[in-house]
């Protein structure tokens, strides 16, 4: 009988346990954007933009939906201004759409074009791209100036967009 | 509350036994009205229909189709364009299409052929569009013969006939296999019709366009608005024409609702000057009015939208048909799935009601105004 319910414990804490996991795994999927999601550094619906969404996920599950990468670069570098209380640490993904298949792709990998003739909703934008040919060929058509990745991105170079 | 409704209903019952008093007037008036609410709204109601048609049949088209032209002609495409065409960023998928028009010498019709993407039909084997099922008399598992492009005569058996929400899209329409298609029409096995791009970001439309351009210097790349742009283009030219047809009608209705917004006969002003010695206020007399108008304005615009559907949904517009379908001998005869829009009669009704019941008024509220014995002298 003790057995039993050892054995019945230990299923409990598998299944417990290979749930957190599945779940963790799941949150890594870009979430959809609501029509009522606005983007917190400019105040704009989101959904109104779907080919330049961006996203930041925190860990605990809870996300941000921005319109446009060069948003979600200012929410990621002044964090403590936007999410008072949240620490850089606390991002589990980052998610931006890629122009031309309109998929979200991982932001953290991406890479993004500077100086396009595209514009999005909030005017000169970081294009971005899942591969860096991609990007190249991008560059190329529209008259990019140079292809970048996070850890490339600066205020100052924000600064330059505006 | 009980008091007004009985106001109310005395006065339309006077106002109803006004208008009979002068039936040859406000009968023609009444025809007249009713003809141009008629015209408007088979109009309106035809062209939104049709464009409607045209909508549902260009959804599911891709967002750019590329042919091949040779000296301005249309050519076949190779199909090994796809590849290259396919590598260009931003498109997700280019496949081609084979399809065509096919003459029918002894019923004197146009089909057209096609070979579907999803679910062909086997070998010696088609589907029927509804027309075309009518016109050769045939039912699923009949044998129907077509002539092929070499003069002989081909055989099929009838897979099933197509019933669709969208006539225009079905009507015509006879589905076969590739490799059937390829024997009948003649077309060679490296060629296709012309090849369809998926496009996920429209902003790369222009880039992608180009590309192509660039690629073939044959290549024609026609985009999914273009093709909106001219059937709306091509809709409105058809539905103004109407309208400057008819525009003598409209001419004589707005010199009819003019006579009477700048004046009332002097048997009317005679008539209101009566009402004013027997009693009645002026508002009494502005309410006859507006009742008066109301129920010539009313009757008229329901008369007249009730004929306009008829007309438009029952008859399929036969009276201006040859007009508004340029095509119309491509269709042996197909119906509009009807579907009044309710803004469409909102409009209708602000633009016609509302300033004729308003111009009826104007006037009568001048004469009501005035003392009614110099009104009666």
């Amino acid at each position: 009988m003790a057995g039993q319910l050892r054995s019945g414990l230990a299923l409990l804490i598998a299944l417990i346990i290979v749930g957190a996991a599945l779940a963790s795994a799941g949150s890594l999927q870009p979430h959809t954007v609501g029509p009522k999601d606005k983007c917190p550094v400019c105040g704009m619906f989101v959904a109104k933009f779907p080919g330049f969404a961006a996203e930041i996920r925190f860990g605990d599950g809870s996300s941000v939906h921005f319109d446009g990468a060069k948003d979600m670069f200012k929410y990621y570098l002044y964090l403590s201004r936007y999410a008072p209380g949240r620490k850089t640490a606390d991002i589990g993904a980052v998610f931006v759409t890629d122009y031309y298949d309109l998929t979200k792709v991982n932001g953290l990998s991406a890479y993004y074009v500077m100086g396009s003739d595209v514009y999005g909703p909030m005017g000169r934008e970081l294009i971005p791209f899942g591969s860096e040919s991609k990007a190249r060929d991008f560059r190329n058509d529209h008259r990019g100036t140079r292809i970048i990745r996070l850890r490339d991105v600066t205020p100052t170079l924000l600064n330059q967009l505006d | 509350m009980a008091h007004m409704i009985e106001r109310h209903r005395h006065i339309i019952d006077f106002t109803l036994a006004t208008l009979l008093r002068r039936k040859g007037k406000n009968g023609g008036l009444l025809l007249v009205y009713t003809l141009i609410i008629f015209v408007l709204a088979s109009v309106l109601f035809f062209t939104e229909a049709i464009r409607r048609e045209a909508m549902l049949v260009l959804q599911e088209s891709p967002e750019i189709i590329v042919q091949r032209t040779q000296a301005g002609r249309y050519q076949t495409v190779p199909m090994s364009w796809c590849a290259g065409i396919g590598s260009i960023n931003g498109v997700g998928s280019a496949q081609p299409r084979l399809w065509g028009y096919h003459y029918d010498r002894t019923r004197l019709a146009n089909y057209t052929f096609m070979v579907p993407a999803q679910d062909p039909p086997g070998a010696g084997h088609v589907d029927l569009g509804g027309a075309v099922a009518r016109m050769l008399g045939a039912a699923t598992g009949d044998t129907v013969a077509f002539q092929g492009h070499d003069g002989a005569p081909r055989a099929f058996t009838v897979r099933k006939v197509l019933e669709q929400e969208s006539q225009l899209l079905t009507a015509d329409l006879v589905l076969i296999s590739e490799q059937d298609y390829r024997l009948f029409s003649g077309v060679p096995a490296d060629q296709a019709t012309d090849l369809v791009l998926q496009v996920r970001n429209p902003r790369e439309y222009a880039t992608i366009v180009e590309k192509i351009t660039r690629m073939h210097h044959d290549a024609r790349p026609i985009l999914r608005s273009e093709i909106l742009r001219t059937y709306d283009a091509v809709f409105s030219w058809r539905s103004g024409l109407m309208l400057v047809i008819f525009s003598a009608a409209t001419l004589a209705f707005l010199i009819f609702a003019w006579d009477k917004a700048t004046g009332l006969s002097a048997e009317e002003r005679a008539e209101i000057g009566i009402l004013k010695a027997v009693g009645w206020d002026t508002s009494d007399i502005l309410l006859l009015k507006f009742w008066e108008g109301t129920a010539i304005s009313l009757t008229a615009f329901l008369a007249g939208t009730i004929l306009a559907y008829l007309h438009v949904f029952h008859t399929s517009a036969s009276l201006f048909a040859p007009v508004l379908k340029g095509w119309s001998t491509l269709y042996p005869s197909f119906r509009l799935p009807p579907l009044l829009d309710f803004q469409q009669v909102v409009t209708l009704f602000i633009l016609t009601v509302v300033p004729y019941t308003i111009t009826t008024i104007v006037p009568s509220w001048r004469a009501a105004t005035i003392d009614p014995d110099a009104v009666m002298r």
